[in-house]
């Protein structure tokens, strides 16, 4: 019965599902996970690369990690390609803000702007949806550090801790255990590598693996926010300082 | 009278020295004699080692900061890395370029250093966006006259970037002296390999 | 010609228009209010040509409050109404028919705690500015300001070098501009002193 609704994105079935959304949604939950941790001091991104092959010719940038503006850095589960037009687009919206107001957009007008293609996705005929959820770490004057994730329906919201992704109902509920409010940036970023190492399917955790970003306020020069996307050696010492390997190879023993 | 190259008036400057440039304006913004702002910025960082000195109709000189730092921005996270200046002349080449028929009225200086070897770099352009190589200095705006006058005389190669700051400085500020529509205060910024200094210089205000 | 007079003060902008409403050899109003409010702490005060005034001010005056009906209430800053009006200028510059209006933005950034005036011409020049005017009001008032002007003076001091402004162009002036309103912007909102 489904299968004469299913072709068309903007129809919807007898039962009011929108089935290309849906699978759209099914995709996502196969992708890497990507965790996003909201403190008091910033935001921590964290994201599991599904394919690593020592053959793969690895230019050292990151592959699901993207800055927006100087505000905002997102993380992308689901197809890299349909991500990459999300967030040119993304980027080109901020700039033009920025030319006419001479100010930084506001992270939830931008996330809003991004949304509203997405769900002109579900509705135009003849196309399928955009296949990522993102999520989406900012920092703007109004509501300072944010955290907010988007999916193919275009709806998004905000949160204190989340995941998209594969075994993301895992990760939440890891992430209601042991999220408290008071949580600091360095607490945050090693709840991400725990949460990661026990959603991941491989059984050791490491660099190759793993993509981490973090978003904070500079020390020194006031109200300048500092993006910092990880590199391997910073992300092996923080795997080290977790411990999460150790309780790995105890358990295996 | 109505020339909309010289209706707000103001002065700008580059110059190279030993790894290093200088890039410099005034800060007056008017209305033909009327003086309306002392504190009218013509320069724009690009990046820690590019700079862009903007001359000619107000207006326009703040349409193109924002239209070039739109560009650059979205250069920056596209590329993964700072423009070049060189790629930057050429950047802003064709944005002139894209209104040949009917032009920004700017004429426009950029000054930076490579990033791989720190090759000192300057040029100029024209409002329609020819680029004018040099490899001593570039002057443009209202005391385009005097400024080459200053230049001419005062100019040497291979300074260092305390003398070069000393020769741009007196080279912008004794010509903007002889020019009714620029003066009313200057900046200088002195970039080497790894540092940027700014200074604002007082000038006479009249 | 009208007169739009703006002074920025510590923790206050004022801004001065004129009440004449001109057409050619003929006074049409004597209380012709030359501002609009923007929002609650940004107000333009606006001089051209007649007809060009009030359809720009009001077209952007619908636009901000637009901006802040879509973002919950949130206010433009000053910053970003002075950049969104002077962008609006410098577009319309360059199409086939151009709004001939010069303005003054009045504002209070309520974020930063800091008044602000923003002079605009009908180019899209715009400067950030302790004290500004527009047309020929300038060219009588920018030295008394020049000498006056002081960093951190009180509302009070601001209205009576204001004042002074006045008294000297309605001394100079060839034509009887009926006296001011004069309107304060500041962390309280707009108000009309006079």
């Amino acid at each position: 019965m489904s299968r004469r609704y299913d072709s068309r994105t903007t129809i919807f079935s007898p039962e009011g599902r929108l089935y290309q959304v849906e699978y759209a949604q099914e995709a996502i939950s196969m992708a890497g996970t990507a965790i996003g941790i909201l403190s008091t001091e910033g935001v921590v991104l964290a994201c599991e690369k599904k394919v690593t092959s020592k053959l793969l010719d690895d230019d050292g940038s990151a592959e699901k990690l993207y800055i927006i503006n100087d505000q905002m850095l997102c993380a992308v589960a689901g197809m890299t390609a349909d991500a990459s037009i999300l967030v040119n687009n993304a980027r080109v919206a901020a700039q033009r803000y920025l030319k006419t107001y001479n100010e930084q957009i506001p992270c939830e007008m931008l996330i809003n702007k991004v949304c509203d293609i997405k769900q002109g996705y579900t509705q135009h005929g003849g196309l399928r949806p955009f296949g990522v959820s993102f999520l989406y770490a900012g920092y703007d004057d109004r509501y300072q550090f944010q955290l907010f994730t988007s999916n193919p329906s275009g709806n998004y919201s905000g949160w204190k801790a989340t995941s998209i992704g594969a075994n993301n109902s895992a990760a939440q509920t890891l992430l209601k255990k042991d999220y408290k409010d008071e949580i600091s940036l360095k607490e945050a970023c090693e709840l991400a590598i725990k949460v990661l190492s026990k959603t991941m399917d491989a059984s050791n955790i490491n660099s190759e693996k793993l993509e981490f970003a973090t978003l904070s306020l500079s020390s020194k020069e006031e109200g300048k926010i500092i993006q910092k996307i990880w590199n391997d050696k910073e992300i092996d010492l923080l795997i080290k300082t977790t411990g999460v390997l150790n309780d790995k190879s105890t358990g295996d023993e | 009278m109505s020339d909309p190259f010289s209706l707000n008036g103001g002065a700008a400057i580059a110059m190279i020295g030993k790894d290093c440039i200088a890039i410099a304006s005034d800060l007056r913004l008017g209305q033909q004699s009327l003086g309306v702002s002392n504190n009218f910025d013509k320069i724009v960082e690009i990046n820690s080692k590019n700079f862009l000195a903007l001359t000619g109709l107000a207006t326009d000189v703040l349409t193109l900061k924002e239209l070039i730092k739109f560009k650059t921005n979205l250069y920056k996270l596209r590329e993964e890395r700072d423009i070049e200046p060189s790629t930057l002349a050429n950047l802003i080449s064709s944005s002139l370029y894209e209104k040949r028929f009917g032009p920004w009225f700017i004429s426009p200086i950029v000054g930076g250093l490579s990033k791989k070897d720190n090759k000192p770099f300057i040029c100029g352009f024209d409002s329609i966006g020819c680029i004018d190589y040099s490899n001593d200095f570039i002057v443009s705006g209202t005391a385009t006259d005097q400024l080459y006058g200053m230049c001419e005389s005062l100019y040497e190669p291979n300074l260092n970037p305390e003398d070069l700051f000393e020769t741009i400085s007196q080279a912008l500020l004794n010509a903007v002296d002889r020019d009714a529509l620029s003066g009313w205060g200057a900046v200088v910024y002195i970039i080497t390999k790894d540092k940027i200094v700014k200074r604002v210089l007082k000038t006479r205000q009249d | 010609m009208d007169i739009i007079l703006g002074i920025r003060v510590s923790d206050a902008t004022l801004i001065a228009t004129s009440k004449a409403a001109t057409r050619s050899i003929s006074i049409l109003k004597d209380d012709d209010d030359k501002t609009r409010e923007l929002n609650k702490h940004n107000l333009i005060a606006f001089t051209g040509e007649s007809g060009d005034t009030t359809q720009f001010a009001e077209y952007v005056q619908a636009n901000i409050q637009l901006y802040s009906m879509r973002e919950n209430d949130i206010e433009l800053s000053p910053k970003a109404t002075a950049s969104f009006i002077r962008n609006q200028l410098a577009t319309s510059i360059r199409s086939r028919k151009p709004y001939q209006v010069n303005c003054l933005i009045g504002g209070y950034d309520t974020k930063t705690g800091k008044p602000s005036l923003n002079w605009i011409d009908y180019l899209g020049t715009q400067v950030e500015l302790p004290y500004g005017a527009h047309g020929y009001a300038a060219f009588y008032t920018t030295s008394l300001l020049d000498k006056h002007y002081r960093e951190k003076m009180s509302i009070d001091d601001g209205l009576k070098l204001m004042d002074m402004c006045i008294d000297e162009l309605n001394k100079r002036m060839p034509i009887d501009f009926k006296g001011v309103y004069i309107k304060v912007v500041d962390k309280d909102g707009i108000r009309l002193i006079k």
